[in-house]
């Protein structure tokens, strides 16, 4: 999953802060509830020892401390309860002790004197207090003469404080789980659109300018992005599409004018009578005339392949074949430089396509690879079946590209060397049209190259079906 | 049979002999001496004689015409006292004298 992503980064976010806000929350409702439920237990026994407190120890001059015992027994029955009493003379002998309560949770000889320090204070004062052992809670009532200790096992409350924590330890994590899945298929589903968007807007780029986006009139913000995208798509074809129409009218119209012009110099340069300083302009004039018009044709080429006329010819033939014959048709080029112009052309490598065109492109490539390399270089030409597609490589071990040129090998008018490539011609233009024609023909053409290390052209196309 | 001074083409056997002594020449040279030679003194653009000699695919390339007429000189011309192939700077190649002179 792409940690960058807006659906990861907005459920990320939104998992944390979600879980932030329960434990916060579970915390505050355990702090709250503890405090409620202790207080409330508290309350109940300082009444209960107050009860005590007020209806037997003031009866207990008539009917004398045995009776106390008693009374306490039958009405509190305290071991029944599972409560605590405990009545305390000011000289800290034990008046009453209740029994051992059923479940164990405390032993009443045990639990140390709740407010002993308070308790020569004159006149009647209460204490709630949570005993240090923490098992029992416990109210206190003190008069003068006599102390009444009622508790309760916190077992109770513990219990119930527990049971809450399990119920937060476990349905927090799953309610953040289920909220945050929630909150993921909802984003994705708010985003989906946005990926939909995003590959069809690529696509359109890539290829085809002349087609849309679809939009979805759902009125929300991505309604208008995608109208927005669709705006600029169709800006965006207009000036490709009057780029691509002014080069091909320009070159049209320069045809004409350049035929002439080329047509009447030629007739003067034959003129015999001509001073020989004459002739030479005239000569170098018609060079220029003959550059020019290779530009323009080279152009008027690259519209026609834009404009998709180029797909006239559809043929079987053998790429090994091919390149074999035109590498022997320029032979004399390489020779001329003494390179060595190896061909390895593996055996029927059977591709569709328009033959003249495809033969256009080894033509500049080899001629390219030639004019590159320095005398005594290699250029080897290979040939191979990789898969389901026809490869043709071009490698030769001249002066290479500097690594940032590569990206704009293929670029119209684009030299590497301004110098170098004037005086040996060519206007830049061979690259884009071998780039043009491949694109025509569905095959694909790249390079790789070290400077002095040589480049390798690859041109990949499928190969024919059923071979 | 084409004749251009004392160059003989013979179209039938592709043999070609100058002087009376023969030449070998490669196909491709062969092609272009004998589209020279069937018109002598006429002068041919580099894109005519591609187009004729090569195909369409060479166009551009002019340079191709230039290597392969020097290579053709070498053999034709370079060892006899006077010279067929012509160069028309800017315009292209001919063989033998000029039509206009």
């Amino acid at each position: 999953m792409n940690t960058r992503s807006l659906s990861f980064r907005l459920v990320t976010w939104y998992a944390g802060v979600l879980t932030l806000v329960f434990v916060v929350l579970g915390s505050l409702t355990l702090i709250f509830l503890r405090h409620y439920l202790e207080s409330a237990v508290l309350d109940t026994q300082a009444r209960r020892a107050r009860q005590i407190a007020d209806t037997l120890i003031a009866s207990v001059d008539r009917t004398g401390e045995q009776a106390i015992t008693r009374e306490v027994d039958e009405l509190y029955s305290p071991a029944v309860n599972d409560r605590f009493i405990r009545i305390t003379t000011d000289t800290g002998r034990v008046l009453y002790l209740s029994g051992a309560p059923r479940d164990g949770s405390f032993v009443p000889s045990d639990i140390p004197t709740a407010g002993m320090a308070s308790f020569d204070r004159q006149g009647v004062f209460e204490r709630k207090e949570r005993m240090p052992s923490g098992s029992v809670l416990i109210g206190v009532v003190a008069s003068r003469r006599y102390r009444v200790e009622v508790g309760v096992s916190t077992q109770p409350t513990d219990e119930t404080l527990s049971q809450v924590l399990l119920l937060l330890a476990v349905g927090l994590p799953m309610g953040v789980l289920i909220a945050v899945s929630g909150g993921f298929v909802l984003v994705r589903r708010a985003l989906k659109p946005v990926n939909r968007i995003a590959h069809k807007a690529e696509d359109i780029s890539q290829h085809k300018l002349s087609e849309r986006l679809p939009v979805v009139h759902s009125g929300d913000e991505l309604e208008r992005l995608s109208i927005s995208l669709n705006n600029m798509i169709a800006r965006l074809e207009d000036a490709v599409q009057s780029s691509k129409r002014f080069v091909a009218d320009a070159s049209h119209e320069l045809r004409t004018p350049l035929t002439v012009l080329r047509g009447e110099l030629e007739s003067l340069a034959q003129d015999a009578q001509l001073k020989v300083n004459t002739r030479e302009s005239l000569g170098s004039l018609l060079e220029e005339v003959d550059r020019l018009s290779e530009i323009v044709e080279s152009l008027l080429a690259l519209s026609r392949l834009d404009a998709g006329e180029a797909s006239a010819e559809r043929v079987r033939f053998d790429l090994g074949g091919l390149v074999t014959t035109t590498a022997e048709q320029m032979s004399l080029l390489a020779e001329d430089k003494n390179i060595r112009v190896e061909c390895d052309a593996a055996r029927n490598v059977i591709v569709e396509g328009d033959r003249s065109r495809m033969k256009q492109v080894v033509v500049n490539l080899l001629d390219n690879a030639i004019k590159y390399t320095p005398n005594g270089g290699n250029v080897l030409l290979r040939i191979a079946r990789e898969g389901d597609n026809a490869v043709l490589e071009v490698v030769d071990n001249g002066v290479g590209i500097p690594a940032d040129a590569l990206p704009h090998m293929f670029k119209r008018f684009f030299r590497v060397d301004d110098s170098r490539s004037r005086e040996q011609g060519g206007a830049g233009l061979g690259l884009s049209i071998v780039k043009s024609i491949c694109a025509a023909q569905g095959a694909e053409v790249d390079v790789t190259s070290r400077p002095g290390g040589g480049s390798c052209f690859r041109v990949r196309q499928p190969l024919a079906r059923g071979v | 049979m084409l004749r251009v001074g004392d160059l003989e083409v013979d179209r039938l056997s592709q043999h070609v002999k100058r002087a009376g002594r023969k030449i070998e020449l490669t196909p491709k040279e062969y092609a272009l001496l004998e589209y020279l030679a069937a018109n002598p003194g006429r002068v041919f653009s580099r894109t005519m004689i591609i187009e004729h000699v090569w195909d369409q695919s060479f166009e551009g390339l002019t340079n191709i015409v230039d290597v392969y007429v020097r290579h053709l000189r070498s053999k034709v011309d370079d060892p006899f006292p006077t010279k067929l192939i012509r160069t028309v700077r800017g315009v292209g190649y001919g063989l033998g004298e000029s039509t206009d002179a």
